[in-house]
């Protein structure tokens, strides 16, 4: 009797690990397709499936070109864009966090509520009007437009929230005061350091958030020279590139490739950092 | 000792107000970029402003009467709805599934943290480069028909994206692709903060694998799978990206995965940029998700 349960466990777990392996292929297939067919010529791609990268690279690389299409340039546009988000995102996030977290002022639980409100609102419905109302200021074209609303980052404020709950510790910012620390200063002297593992969580986020962002960019961007990554994506679906398999291919992996670089360094703090920003209660 | 506490505490009463200005930035970006672009979308809304002709004028209800006089509207809500329930009921089942077999202490899958993290990758690349893998894989050049034919499994290449039912289940499946790993973390994370003495007793009092689930696991994981669920449906309100990028931008082939946020976009696009009739689509869309989205997340949640 024993003896057949432990093999109905071993069929069974063989059984779980197959279906593991399986789905596995299925979600690395489409990346990896990505990352092989970004070396391969057209010709190449043409004749079939391969699990080999090739040489042609920079001859790739060199059709994007000779088509007008910059991918350097997209890529510091982009940088630059996911940069300052997350600067933004982080630092204001974690000041109005510490805030709520720290301080028993009035308005403080509507306000708190209020932030899980706009978490579970689709605020990106109101880009017509946020549009034209940045035409009107002269702010459309402008990175300015993509860059200051993280400021206001209801999920990344949640997540600061949960985060300081759990490594705010009340002594050492009354040993600041008795210091003499105002309280800007206990705030960036004193937690800042203390709170960088959160930090870091929350910067991939906002990264990896303003680097896929598309449809804002789409909207407010018009002038070709500020494009980001993915509106040159947009353009290489174009009749200019139709037939250029592996040329499109290079430009993919070069928006998938910063993003796996940061997942392998950092993938404990990103499987961390999502279960902590859930609404739990 | 009570003196030093209550000390403590007036010193700290005294510094509370510092709250406010900690959270003025947000508050004051919250109304700038946040609050007065809603406004300014309901607003618009009831005029005919175009992006041609500029400021336009109080039309009232014009363009919401016109708009649920277009079958394309009720057919981008559809389509949605549609996309999205069908890539939401396999994210959930698979997240489900694999959560409890990550988590059993009967099986002891190894490595689960490495499976995890696999799943989850797909979920932080680029959805337009994604899209735009689909659509260069299934053209009619594309390496798809070119394996299919040369290994005979078809006598010639075919329009796979010219095709309703290939074209919706390429979103469904691209949308559940990027999403069930993250949903896995979510549903992990409900399940390992479950007490294992909950399940003890129920084993003392011989509950098996299956009446577990239903009566402990399910019942307590009730808040997260209530979040997963509206963040979900958040998100798949607002489905743009995939769709628009995977076939011509308009929803092709005859519409059917034309989405909300893409009609909304269509209005804006078109010759004269209708940003009052494109605004109304916006307004709809916002009432229609936000009521369902904190219906659900209220209600269930107060009677738990």
């Amino acid at each position: 009797m024993k003896a057949n349960h432990g093999a109905t466990l071993t069929i069974s777990r063989a059984l779980i690990y197959i279906f593991l392996v399986v789905l596995a292929i299925v979600t690395v297939i489409p990346i990896w397709l990505v990352l092989v067919n970004a070396t391969r010529s057209t010709v190449e791609i043409q004749q079939g499936l391969s699990a080999l990268p090739s040489t042609n690279l920079l001859n790739n690389y060199g059709i994007l070109e000779g088509r007008g299409l910059n991918l350097g340039r997209g890529f510091t546009n982009s940088l630059f864009v996911a940069v300052c988000s997350t600067v933004l995102a982080v630092y204001f996030s974690l000041l109005t966090a510490y805030g709520i977290v720290v301080y028993d002022f009035r308005g403080k639980q509507v306000f708190t509520s209020f932030i899980i409100l706009l978490v579970l609102i689709p605020m990106q419905l109101s880009i017509i009007g946020f549009y034209q109302y940045m035409s009107r200021l002269g702010l459309t074209d402008n990175y300015a437009s993509l860059i200051l609303p993280v400021i206001a980052s209801a999920g990344a404020v949640f997540f600061g929230k949960q985060y300081f709950e759990s490594v705010v510790v009340r002594d050492l910012i009354d040993a600041g005061r008795v210091d003499g620390a105002g309280e800007f200063g206990i705030f960036h002297r004193i937690m800042m350091p203390i709170a960088v593992p959160g930090a870091v969580t929350l910067g991939i986020f906002a990264f990896v958030a303003a680097w896929n962002n598309f449809f804002n960019a789409f909207i407010l961007i018009s002038s070709i020279k500020k494009y980001t990554l993915p509106m040159l994506v947009q353009l290489m679906r174009g009749d200019v590139y139709r037939t250029e398999y592996g040329a499109i291919y290079l430009g993919l992996a070069v928006t998938i490739v910063p993003i796996i670089v940061i997942y392998l360094i950092f993938s404990r703090f990103i499987v961390n950092g999502i279960a902590m920003g859930a609404v739990k209660e | 000792m009570a003196a030093t506490n209550s000390h403590k505490t007036g010193f700290r009463f005294k510094k509370d107000y510092y709250g406010y200005l900690f959270i003025a930035p947000f508050i004051i970006a919250f109304l700038v970029f946040g609050l007065y672009p809603v406004y300014n979308t309901f607003r618009l809304s009831f005029t005919d402003t175009t992006l041609m002709g500029g400021a336009g004028d109080f039309v009232g209800l014009q363009n919401y009467t016109r708009l649920f006089a277009t079958p394309q509207f009720m057919k981008a809500i559809g389509n949605t709805w549609l996309l999205w329930i069908l890539n939401f009921l396999p994210q959930i089942g698979i997240a489900l599934l694999l959560s409890v077999w990550f988590t059993s202490i009967r099986l002891k899958i190894r490595s689960v943290g490495v499976w995890r993290a696999i799943f989850y990758l797909p979920n932080l690349l680029m959805p337009a480069a994604i899209a735009a893998l689909f659509f260069s894989l299934f053209s009619f050049f594309g390496p798809v028909n070119q394996a299919l034919v040369r290994s005979g499994i078809m006598a010639e290449p075919v329009q796979w994206l010219q095709n309703q039912t290939v074209a919706r289940g390429l979103v469904i499946f691209i949308q559940w692709w990027m999403w069930f790993g993250a949903t896995i973390i979510l549903i992990m994370a409900g399940m390992t903060s479950i007490s294992v003495s909950l399940y003890e007793s129920a084993m003392i009092d011989g509950a098996d694998e299956g009446k577990m689930f239903r009566w402990i696991t399910v019942p307590l994981l009730k808040p997260i799978l209530i979040y997963v669920f509206v963040t979900s449906l958040v998100g798949g309100m607002q489905m743009f990206d995939i769709p628009f990028l995977l076939t011509d931008g308009r929803g092709s082939p005859s519409s059917s995965i034309l989405t909300n946020n893409m009609l909304m976009y269509l209005k804006f696009s078109s010759a004269q940029g209708h940003i009052g009739a494109a605004s109304s689509v916006g307004v709809l869309v916002f009432i229609m998700t936000s009521v369902i989205a904190l219906g659900i997340f209220y209600f269930l949640r107060e009677k738990n």
